[in-house]
């Protein structure tokens, strides 16, 4: 894999190289180039995770024709494939390396810091709802207590904005979340559900389930479930599999004909 | 092209989570959380997450300015400390050390916080040093 990229980053198929590298004892995203080439020895894959198609975004908006190389476990992939397909990125410019991901039977070695997920505490699993939960299980709970249990995650909300911060696909200039009208700015926690509803609403087809918003959230506030949820309709409805693979239009353009049965609103 | 990451640590209050700068072409991007750092394991607050921006503000100070005629001109730092401590010594010498007082911060490190207090007490000569956390 390193005589690869040293061979890559020499005969200019890429001008950089995203990976990790460990510095002062920390595990940290590091950028290889022809400058530091020798570096490449000491590049690792690392435990922890960060939105490296993000700072590949980061980079072709400064340079838009840099060549980029990027580690990529699954999910990174699948972020890439948002990001071509939303036009972030030019996926004639990026070369991939893939590593290992999760453990499975299949797979028995795995680098991810998503092995182990943090268990819920009691107070949490009563009134809260347990981020290592599935989306069926949340149905068992019937819409009323369900709402309940949102609206007690929701409202710890810090309104930090880590979880958009952090987010791959969260590549907006100007975005609905700091938007005076939709939400107050300076009030705390902010307007719930509505700050976490238009987030997964803008997450519909683009979240790619990486988990890095959750791993972000001071506030263990299961988004990747609410957003898990969100996909789970546009693939039931539409049929549209967020991120598999990068020749999928943008979920905003799908076709000229409407299909579905438009269905009048119940008022309460 | 060059992208690099700087670790640091937050300097807006005194939990000093670590952060991580993404530096592009040598400005700062971005402020990202450090995964593996103890205090804040990949987290921030919305200050930490958006420290970049007072190190691109325009309107950060980059260097002294000592008021002349009531407006601001720039100085060195050699001039700035030394006005300031001739003003300092001025008001100790008229009115007592005790007219004097210090605040510190718990944007500081231990060891500045240390000397700031030390040089109130030892120096100017007065116990009226205090801290923003209790404030
Ligand atoms: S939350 Fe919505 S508007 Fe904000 S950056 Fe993400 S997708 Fe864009
Ligand atoms: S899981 Fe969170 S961070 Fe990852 S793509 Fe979805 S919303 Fe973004
Ligand atoms: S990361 Fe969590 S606490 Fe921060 S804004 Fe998002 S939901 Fe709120
Ligand atoms: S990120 Fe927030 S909590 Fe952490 S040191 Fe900075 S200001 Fe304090």
């Amino acid at each position: 894999m390193k005589s690869k990229i040293k061979l890559w980053l020499e005969d200019g198929t890429i001008d950089i190289f995203i990976g990790y590298k460990t510095v002062k004892g920390h595990p940290l995203p590091h950028c290889f180039t022809l400058s530091n080439l020798e570096e490449i020895d000491e590049l690792i894959v690392g435990p922890f995770r960060y939105p490296l198609e993000g700072i590949a975004t980061d980079i072709a908006s400064e340079q838009p024709n840099a060549k980029i190389g990027i580690l990529v476990r699954d999910c990174n992939t699948r972020a890439l494939n948002v990001l071509y397909i939303w036009n972030q990125l030019d996926r004639n410019n990026i070369k991939t390396v893939t590593v290992n991901c999760c453990p499975s039977p299949l797979k028995q070695h795995g680098d991810c810091s998503y092995l182990e997920p943090e268990k819920a505490g009691n107070y949490k699993k009563q009134v809260g709802l347990d981020s290592n939960m599935d989306t069926a299980s949340l149905e068992a709970f019937g819409q009323e207590e369900l709402l309940g249990r949102w609206m007690y995650e929701f409202q710890k909300c810090i309104k930090c904005y880590g979880c958009r911060n952090i987010c791959p696909v969260c590549f907006c200039k100007e975005c609905s979340l700091e938007h005076p009208d939709l939400v107050e700015p300076g009030k705390l926690p902010p307007d719930v559900p509505i700050f976490h509803l238009v987030r997964a609403v803008h997450m519909a087809g683009r979240c790619i389930d990486c988990g890095l918003c959750e791993d972000a959230c001071p506030m263990d506030i299961p988004l990747r479930l609410l957003y898990r949820k969100v996909n789970e309709i546009v693939l039931d409805v539409f049929d549209y599999d967020t991120g598999t693979n990068p020749d999928q239009s943008p979920f905003s353009v799908l076709g000229d004909e409407v299909t579905l049965e438009p269905k009048p609103l119940e008022v309460a | 092209m060059e992208c690099k990451f700087v670790p640091s640590v937050c300097s807006y209050c005194g939990t000093g989570c670590g952060v991580l700068f993404e530096v592009i072409n040598g400005k700062i991007k971005k402020t990202l959380p450090m995964k593996s750092h103890p205090v804040n394991q990949g987290k921030l607050c919305i200050k930490g997450w958006n420290l970049h921006e007072h190190v691109n503000s325009f309107m950060r100070l980059k260097s002294p300015l000592v008021r002349e005629n009531g407006r601001l001109q720039k100085a060195t730092w050699n001039e700035a400390i030394q006005i300031t401590a001739e003003k300092l010594k001025k008001i100790s010498d008229t009115y007592g050390p005790d007219s004097i007082g210090v605040l510190v911060s718990a944007k500081m490190t231990n060891e500045e916080n240390y000397l700031a207090q030390k040089f109130t007490r030892a120096v100017i000569g007065t116990n009226n040093v205090d801290h923003c956390a209790r404030l």
